[in-house]
């Protein structure tokens, strides 16, 4: 198998290729850009991330989490305060929500990190400092035999250059 | 030393608990040492209680000394004593700490050549006293206060037996004029005895009775009792005559600011209207004709020019004391003893005899009471001329401090050089002892043996309630040792034994022991025998006394009600508990009216030069309406530049000088009868444009129509709740609408009764799912009893470890105290004062709308402090306390912003450790927690004495009962008027007085919904006929 | 998998590393060099970092006497500075939060720098609830933990909301801007040396900014946002409830919540001025901070401070209308008591000189911005001080009613606070970018792609 790597300057050039890429069956793709681009991202992943499906457990654990404890702590030992009842709503509402916050936060981030597979510490060699710059970069996985057709196709896309790296 | 199980542990906590807290986390390790061989009477964590009498001024009030584990740590009123029945002043609260005091002798001390002072030995001590008698045999003197009959007949014997020259018994606020007034009226020298108990009408011409004069508790429970509102016409009225408005004139119905120094003529004048009225007619006087000659030259317009005092009033009064049921009038007090002071008290008491006082409320008996001893200001003069003269050479000094209470230019203290050798027994430094050459430290009274003879038919005993702290020894067993030293010759003439044993003997006709356990033998008082006018009446001459220099002011020198004549200044609780009037503290301050201030440039805190023609004092100003334009008040106390706490630190160093000694200023001159004159200067006064804070711990006196300290017109009153509620409601919320002066008929708008009720439940039951509690504890305070003395404060303070912090903290408003007096003027709706620290009053000369209104943590139902603490740890118990967990607390001190009572206190340093003084320590009451720094603290209904009660009802396995547990304010109230008790027993005195008080229950600051514990009893406006609001 | 073992013929046309895009250059170079200048300032905010430091130990050591409180003004210059700094604290999260909901674009130049400003105000202002607590070595009692005493705590104190809503609202806060940083932390990788090279590898998490980092990243930006812009309003409600909860007249508000938040943006927004205006001319940003980013900041301002100016003036009428006297007597002196200062300089400063931004000349005229930027903040502190030292000065029992004057070391501490806050500020500008880049070419790419649409 041999990977190669067509540098971009326009994200939507970046998407073209990349669609008529999977459109001739090459589904081993991968694209880095300086900047979010959702052309460029959804031509990779058609599919919404599932970032949210963490979020919305987050918040609803916290909501849960912040009525639960303070309804079961203050009726765990009940204190009469100001002739207030024990547990009051209210109150309990601001901690609840709070909560759905926090929770809701820190699952979306968590949600970050696995979807987004971080943390990652081996760095992909086809990845350079000029995607980090202006420049976008479209790695595709092929068969030798492939190599030419790809490089073709890129390059067709104004792919300013096209390389091959180890894979 | 056996094991201890954990009951005996628990006990043994509370012994050193006081020390443990006092000391702190700042100290080693605790150690909990229990007795090994247990005194009979000592159960640790039970107080034991011993009768005793109070030492603080001659009105002998009975006392129980709360001890623990052997320390006194509270003093209580005897209930059975007949002078106080169970109340007790603010200085007979503070008095317990004199033993604890730090700065007390250690023992014996020998004056050094270099000046300084040497430890000696007892038994030198008396060789040397003995030695220096010897030598100069009757140019030895004895000087002191007035002490109990056994001790004063012991040294009568001493002075005897040593061969002294004399003794002489000096007391700064003598009552000589009354003593021969009384002579020159009835031809008897005594005191007369005035009992206010059954006056409907009295007349009080600046005796100050309810502060200062002869006995305020005594007189304060009197008139309480004459003043129930639920009596006839309503009470008592009070008429007060006198250039200022002091507590006395706040309590009046009607307040004459008479010209200083014509007191007498006014009592002239109202006696003469009297004696007209009684004419027309027709009511038998006795010695009419007599005295009609007497009064003759006194006519209405006469008087009125003289005294300042419209004809018209002079004519009413006249007329409502003669148709009063029970009149009484009282004499001048300290403050108005002018240089015709026995003219003046004559005059008062003829006014009696006109309008059939004597013998009814005012009682003319041959009087053996220790005041009778005390020598008159001439005979104190004499004995200063003869120390100049050098015919003193031995000087022994004892239960007193002239050089500090002498007059400025007696020149005490330098007659004081010239005695050869002086020997004070003072317990604890002061201005005299400073200038002795040997000291022979008496004990304290809670060390001491002694009695008290209040008046004829009560004497009362003095017992010892702790081991001498330090090496002292009772002055009279100084008496007996010292002649001893002298040779069996001397001894002879004086009986053996102890001083105790000699009490025993003196006490021999009696059961001692049954009279110890009373406090004393407390008889019928001795009926007063019919008196009739004496012949000496006629030489009487009642012209208007002379003062002394020159200057626009009269100088008044005001007996503080905390300090007296300065012997209260040591006391850290007196200093710290506002004036009950000018609400200063640590501090002298100047009272001029305001337009007097405004003549001279002066405003609030700038300190002003008083001269007199004997010196010039500097100290702050307070301008305020409620005195008269020609009259400069200083209050007498201050000044002291030696004690612990009387006087200042002076960089880094204690002998600073706190406040000025007004006497220091003051002419040394007598009355008529020798007997010392106060008011007899006038003083220049001018601002010297300094400026200085006065520690002042309320500066508004102006309650905007806010439900605080209501008062509600007797008229509205009559006129049946319903009317009283709606005019009082109507006026105050009409007054907010328009933000006008209030009308004289602002009062009760709480809710009345039912709302009361609905209110003094504990909290809404609906809400409260845990409560089985039979209890709701709560009180009943009549602001119309409150006479503002301010005893409850300083009970309050010692019953709860409640630290002082001292002036610089007062400063910043920083005082500790859990109960404070509030004292309004009037509803008031006056304009707005916008400037940092210019404090308002709104008095008005005549004016008595004074309410003081005792406020402290409300224990509300619907707390405002509760839900706010983040912790906890202030909460709500089931007996609807507001409980507050010291340990818990954080210091966040939100509870203390959502307070809309501002009662609760807040530890800004460490002053368990910082403020209490070692063996102050000793004084701390086990049963309550030392604040430690950074915690909140507040009233919380003397809980400690509740859970008191709670296991000796369980013992009896029976419900705590009305009355077992009363806090520490309401037990030393002298008019009762504060009642404790459990709001869910309609049975208690708590709930019937607040029932009984009808139109006049409101709850403070009502709009709020707090739901309140103390239900108040609006203050009863009377007025007197004519001026009736 | 092995490499090919033969090149494939006339395939690979290798061409040299082409030049690091001008963005890059431009917005890392504010990270590399110190100037003397800068190096004082930071010493300048160390030094007073370290004194209320001090000052704050000998207070716990000694007790909370040696700050001004006198009875009953229980609350004084920390919560009062408390106030202030959870105030700032609120701008970023808007600007980066509610502007992203919004798209407004204009952000991108100003929200890193907002963001970070967010997170050490409020790391700031968490500081100031333990410095006034009396038993800071007791404050754990206020967090829900089990203990021996089987003892909670109690949920219906504000306090325990604030407890909750501050500690929320920095996790997020932080959480926002660690997240933002991501990409640009990653370009700062691509081209550090050192320690740097260290640092950031680790920081960047290996950020490649694929198509799935992206994808994830763009969404937890925006539901970051969604949550974040409910939050933002509430921490400040709860903070103003702190004081609307309680009855105190001046304090027992409704008006409260909306009343701070809107006070808390105006400061915010003012704090962001004050810091990007040097920064912006300091570093020479103006290609990417631009006077139409300034302006927009000014409208905002304009906004807020006309908000603001309503509150003051329904607090008025409302005291009045209500009829009940305390209310009344409590604005009554808190407009000409012993605290009209304080009021006054609040009214003008935040709500008269304002106004001038209708000019649109002055809303361009830097300078301008600035000064009143910095009045501004002075302004706000002052409304936090008027509104709990006069309210508490002037409460129900005129007998107890009592004065506040600050003393030297809490005002120390206040002084402490700003050297806290710009040392952090400080030392983050050199560390991270400022701008937020990837943020910046989204924008340059998207104008190149128009142009090159417009050449083809």
């Amino acid at each position: 198998m041999a990977r190669l790597v067509g540098i971009f300057e326009l994200p939507a050039q970046v998407a073209a290729a990349v669609k008529q890429l999977r459109g001739r069956g090459y589904t081993d793709i991968e694209t880095y850009a300086p900047a979010p681009f959702p052309e460029v991202d959804d031509a990779v992943h058609p599919k919404p991330s599932k970032v949210r499906l963490l979020t919305l457990i987050g918040g609803l654990t916290g909501v849960v989490t912040g009525y639960a404890m303070t309804i079961w702590m203050s009726n765990n030992w009940q204190i009469m305060l100001g002739g207030k009842p024990f547990a009051s709503i209210p109150p309990y509402t601001i901690i609840a929500f709070e909560l759905t916050i926090l929770f809701g936060g820190v699952l979306t981030v968590l949600g970050l990190f696995i979807f987004g597979g971080l943390p990652k510490f081996k760095i992909d060699p086809a990845y350079s400092a000029r995607f980090s710059a202006e420049d976008f970069g479209v790695v595709v996985r092929c068969r030798e035999q492939d190599v030419a057709e790809i490089d073709a196709l890129l390059r067709e896309h104004d792919a300013t250059e096209v390389n091959l790296v180890e894979s | 030393m056996p094991e201890i199980d954990r009951r005996n542990f628990l006990k043994l906590v509370g012994v050193s608990a006081g020390a443990a807290a006092a000391s702190g986390c700042s100290d080693p390790v605790q150690k909990l040492i229990p007795y090994v061989v247990q005194p009979e009477v000592i159960t640790p964590g039970i107080a034991v209680i011993y009768a005793s009498t109070c030492q603080e001024c001659p009105a002998g009030c009975g006392l129980h000394v709360r001890t623990r584990e052997g320390r006194p740590i509270k003093l209580e009123g005897n209930p059975d004593h007949p002078v106080n029945r169970g109340a007790l002043c603010a200085r007979g609260q503070a008095s317990i700490g004199r033993t604890y005091l730090p700065d007390r002798y250690p023992g014996p001390l020998k004056r050094q050549a270099d000046g300084g002072w040497a430890p000696i030995s007892w038994e030198d001590a008396y060789a040397l006293v003995a030695k220096k008698i010897a030598a100069v045999g009757d140019r030895t003197h004895v000087l002191g206060g007035s002490v109990g009959p056994t001790l004063s007949g012991l040294i009568d014997q001493w002075v005897a037996a040593v061969g002294a020259g004399g003794r002489t018994v000096y007391e700064p606020f003598d009552y000589t004029a009354l003593k021969e007034a009384s002579r020159s009226v009835f031809g008897i020298a005594s005191r007369p005895r005035f009992d206010l108990s059954q006056a409907d009408f009295v007349m009080d011409f600046g005796s100050d009775f309810l502060e200062s004069w002869t006995s305020p508790v005594e007189h304060g429970r009197q008139f309480a009792a004459a003043r129930r509102v639920d009596q006839e016409a309503g009470g008592a009225r009070l008429v007060y005559v006198g250039p200022r408005l002091t507590l006395t004139a706040g309590n009046s119905d009607e307040w004459l600011p008479a010209k200083p120094g014509t007191e007498g003529v006014l009592a002239l004048g109202i006696a003469r209207a009297a004696l007209d009225a009684a004419r027309d007619s027709g009511a038998e006087v006795p010695d009419a004709d007599q005295l009609r000659g007497i009064l003759s030259g006194f006519g209405e317009n006469a008087v009125s020019t003289i005294t300042e005092v419209p004809a018209a009033t002079i004519r009413r009064l006249g007329k409502a004391m003669l148709a009063a049921r029970q009149p009484v009038a009282l004499p001048p007090g300290v403050a108005l003893t002018s240089r015709r002071a026995t003219a003046t008290t004559a005059a008062v008491l003829i006014l009696n005899a006109v309008v059939g006082a004597i013998g009814k409320s005012v009682f003319v008996v041959p009087d053996g009471s220790a005041t009778d001893q005390v020598a008159s200001y001439r005979e104190v003069a004499q004995l200063v001329q003869r120390m100049k003269a050098g015919s003193v050479s031995l000087l022994l000094i004892h239960d007193t401090n002239p050089v500090y209470s002498m007059p400025g230019d007696s020149g005490f203290a330098e007659a004081l050089e010239k005695v050869d050798f002086v020997i004070s027994t003072a317990s604890g430094p002061d201005e005299t002892s400073e200038r002795a050459d040997l000291i022979l430290p008496d004990h304290t009274p809670m060390e001491s043996w002694g009695d008290h003879a209040p008046r004829p038919g009560v004497r009362s005993l003095i017992q010892p309630t702790i081991r001498p702290l330090h090496d002292s020894r009772a002055f009279g067993d100084t008496l007996i040792e010292s002649a001893r030293a002298m040779g069996d010759a001397t001894a002879a003439q004086l009986p053996s034994g102890s001083f105790r044993t000699i009490l025993e003997q003196a006490w021999s006709d009696t059961d001692f022991r049954a009279a110890l356990a009373a406090g004393g033998v407390f008889g019928k008082e001795a009926a007063s025998g019919a008196v009739t006018l004496a012949p000496g009446i006629s030489s009487l001459s009642f012209t208007e006394p002379r003062f002394e220099g020159d200057g626009s002011f009269v100088l008044l020198p005001v007996p503080s009600p905390l300090l007296s004549d300065g012997r209260g200044a040591n006391l850290p609780w007196l200093q710290e508990t506002p004036d009950p009037v000018m609400k200063v503290t640590w501090q002298s301050w100047a009272e001029i009216s305001h337009t007097a201030a405004e003549a001279l440039g002066a405003e609030y805190g700038d300190v002003l030069a008083v001269r007199t023609s004997v010196g010039v004092v500097e100290l702050p100003v307070v301008p305020r309406g409620g005195i008269r334009d020609d009259v400069i008040a200083i209050a007498i106390g201050q000044g002291h530049d030696v004690g612990f706490y009387a006087s200042r630190v002076e960089d880094g160093k204690l002998g600073g000088t706190r406040g000025v000694n007004v006497i220091s200023i003051l002419p040394a001159l007598t009355d008529e009868s020798g007997g010392r004159a106060w008011l007899t200067a006038r003083a220049a006064v001018r601002a010297t444009g300094a400026h200085r804070r006065v520690a002042k711990t309320q500066e508004f006196d102006n309650k905007r129509g806010r439900q605080l300290g209501e008062a509600v017109s007797l008229a509205a009153l009559a006129a049946g709740d319903e009317a009283a509620e709606a005019s009082n409601a109507a006026a105050a919320y009409s007054e907010e609408q328009a933000g006008a002066h209030a009308d004289e008929h602002g009062g009760a708008h709480g809710d009345g009764q039912g709302g009361s009720h609905e209110i003094r439940k504990p909290y809404d039951p609906t809400h409260d799912s845990t409560d089985e509690s039979p209890y709701r504890w709560g009180m009943t305070i009549d602001l119309d009893r409150c006479n503002g003395c301010s005893a409850c404060i300083v009970a309050c303070s010692i019953e709860n470890n409640v630290p002082t912090v001292g002036e610089e903290l007062v400063l910043l408003d920083r005082q500790m105290q859990w109960l404070r007096i509030e004292r309004y003027i009037g509803d008031g709706f006056q304009e707005l004062v916008t400037g940092r620290n210019a404090p308002t009053d709104h008095e008005v000369l005549g004016n008595t709308d004074v309410r003081h209104s005792p406020m402290l943590c409300q224990q509300c139902g619907a707390a405002p402090c509760e839900p706010v603490c983040p912790v906890f740890a202030t909460y709500h118990n089931p007996e609807g306390l507001n409980g507050m967990i010291y340990n818990r607390c954080i210091g966040t001190r939100y509870c203390s912003n959502n307070c809309p009572y501002k009662v609760r206190r807040y530890n800004w340093f460490d002053y368990a450790i910082e403020n209490v003084h070692e063996p102050m320590h000793l004084l701390l009451n086990p049963d309550v927690t030392v604040r430690g720094q950074g915690v909140m603290e507040k009233c919380t209904f003397c809980i400690q004495r509740i859970e008191g009660g709670r296991q000796i009802a369980k013992d009896g396995n029976r419900p705590i009962a009305d009355g077992e547990v009363t806090p520490a304010c309401a037990q030393t109230c002298p008019t009762q008027a504060i009642t404790f008790g459990n709001l869910k027993d309609d049975a208690s005195a708590a709930v019937k007085q607040a029932d009984a008080g009808g139109a006049r229950a409101y709850h403070a600051l009502h709009m709020l919904n707090t739901r309140p514990s103390i239900t108040y009893l609006a203050k009863v406006r009377r007025g007197t006929e004519g001026t009736e609001g | 998998m092995t490499p090919p073992t033969q090149p494939v013929a006339g395939m690979i046309r290798p061409v040299p590393m082409p030049p690091d895009s001008q963005t890059n250059r431009d917005l890392l170079a504010v990270m590399k060099g110190t100037s003397a200048g800068y190096w004082f300032l930071l010493g300048l905010s160390l030094f007073f970092m370290h004194l209320a430091g001090g000052i704050w130990i000998w207070q716990v050591y000694k007790g909370l006497g040696i700050a001004g409180y006198a009875h009953p003004i229980f609350w004084g210059v920390y919560i009062v500075t408390f106030v202030f700094w959870v105030g700032i604290a609120h701008a970023g999260t808007l600007i980066s939060a509610i502007l992203f909901l919004f798209r407004a674009k204009w952000r991108n130049a100003i929200n890193r720098g907002a963001e970070a400003m967010t997170v050490f105000a409020v790391l700031t202002a968490a500081q100031f609830l333990g410095i006034h607590v009396g038993r800071i070595w007791k404050s754990y009692f206020i967090l829900p933990y089990p203990n021996q005493r089987g003892l909670w705590v109690n949920f219906k104190s504000p306090l325990l909301w604030d407890t909750f809503a501050i500690s929320t609202y920095a996790t997020i806060s932080i959480l926002f801007l660690f997240v933002g940083l991501i990409p640009d932390i990653a370009i700062a990788r691509d081209r550090a040396t050192g320690w740097k090279k260290v640092l950031y590898t680790v920081l960047a998490l290996g950020w490649v900014g694929s198509s799935s980092q992206w994808k994830a990243h763009n969404r937890s930006v925006l539901h970051l946002s969604g949550l974040a812009t409910p939050l933002v309003l509430s921490v400040h409600s709860v903070v103003s409830w702190d004081f609307a909860m309680a009855l105190v007249p001046g304090w027992h508000t409704t008006i409260f919540a909306p009343y701070f938040v809107a006070g808390a943006i105006f400061s915010g927004f003012a704090m962001v001025l004050t810091l990007m205006i040097p920064v912006r001319r300091i570093f020479g940003l103006e290609a990417y901070i631009t006077d139409y980013h300034f302006e927009n900041m000014a409208r905002f301002i304009l906004l807020t401070s006309t908000i603001c100016g309503y509150a003051y003036m329904s607090e008025y009428f409302i005291s009045w209308y209500s009829g009940v006297e305390a209310e009344q007597t409590a604005f009554w002196l808190r407009a000409f008591g012993p605290y009209w200062i304080s009021t006054w300089v609040m009214i003008i400063f935040n709500t008269v000189l304002p106004q001038l931004l209708w000019f649109k000349k002055l809303r361009v005229n830097v300078p301008f911005l600035f000064v009143l930027s910095v009045l501004i903040n002075i302004g706000m502190w002052f409304e936090r001080y008027v509104i709990i030292i006069t309210a508490l000065s002037r409460e129900y029992n005129p007998a107890v009613w009592g004065e506040f004057i600050p003393s030297w070391p809490e005002m120390g501490i206040l002084a402490g606070s700003f050297g806290f806050f710009c040392t952090f500020f400080l030392i983050f500008l050199k560390l991270f970018p400022v701008v937020a880049i990837a943020e910046m070419k989204e924008i340059a790419i998207h104008e190149k792609a128009h142009g090159a649409q417009g050449t083809h």
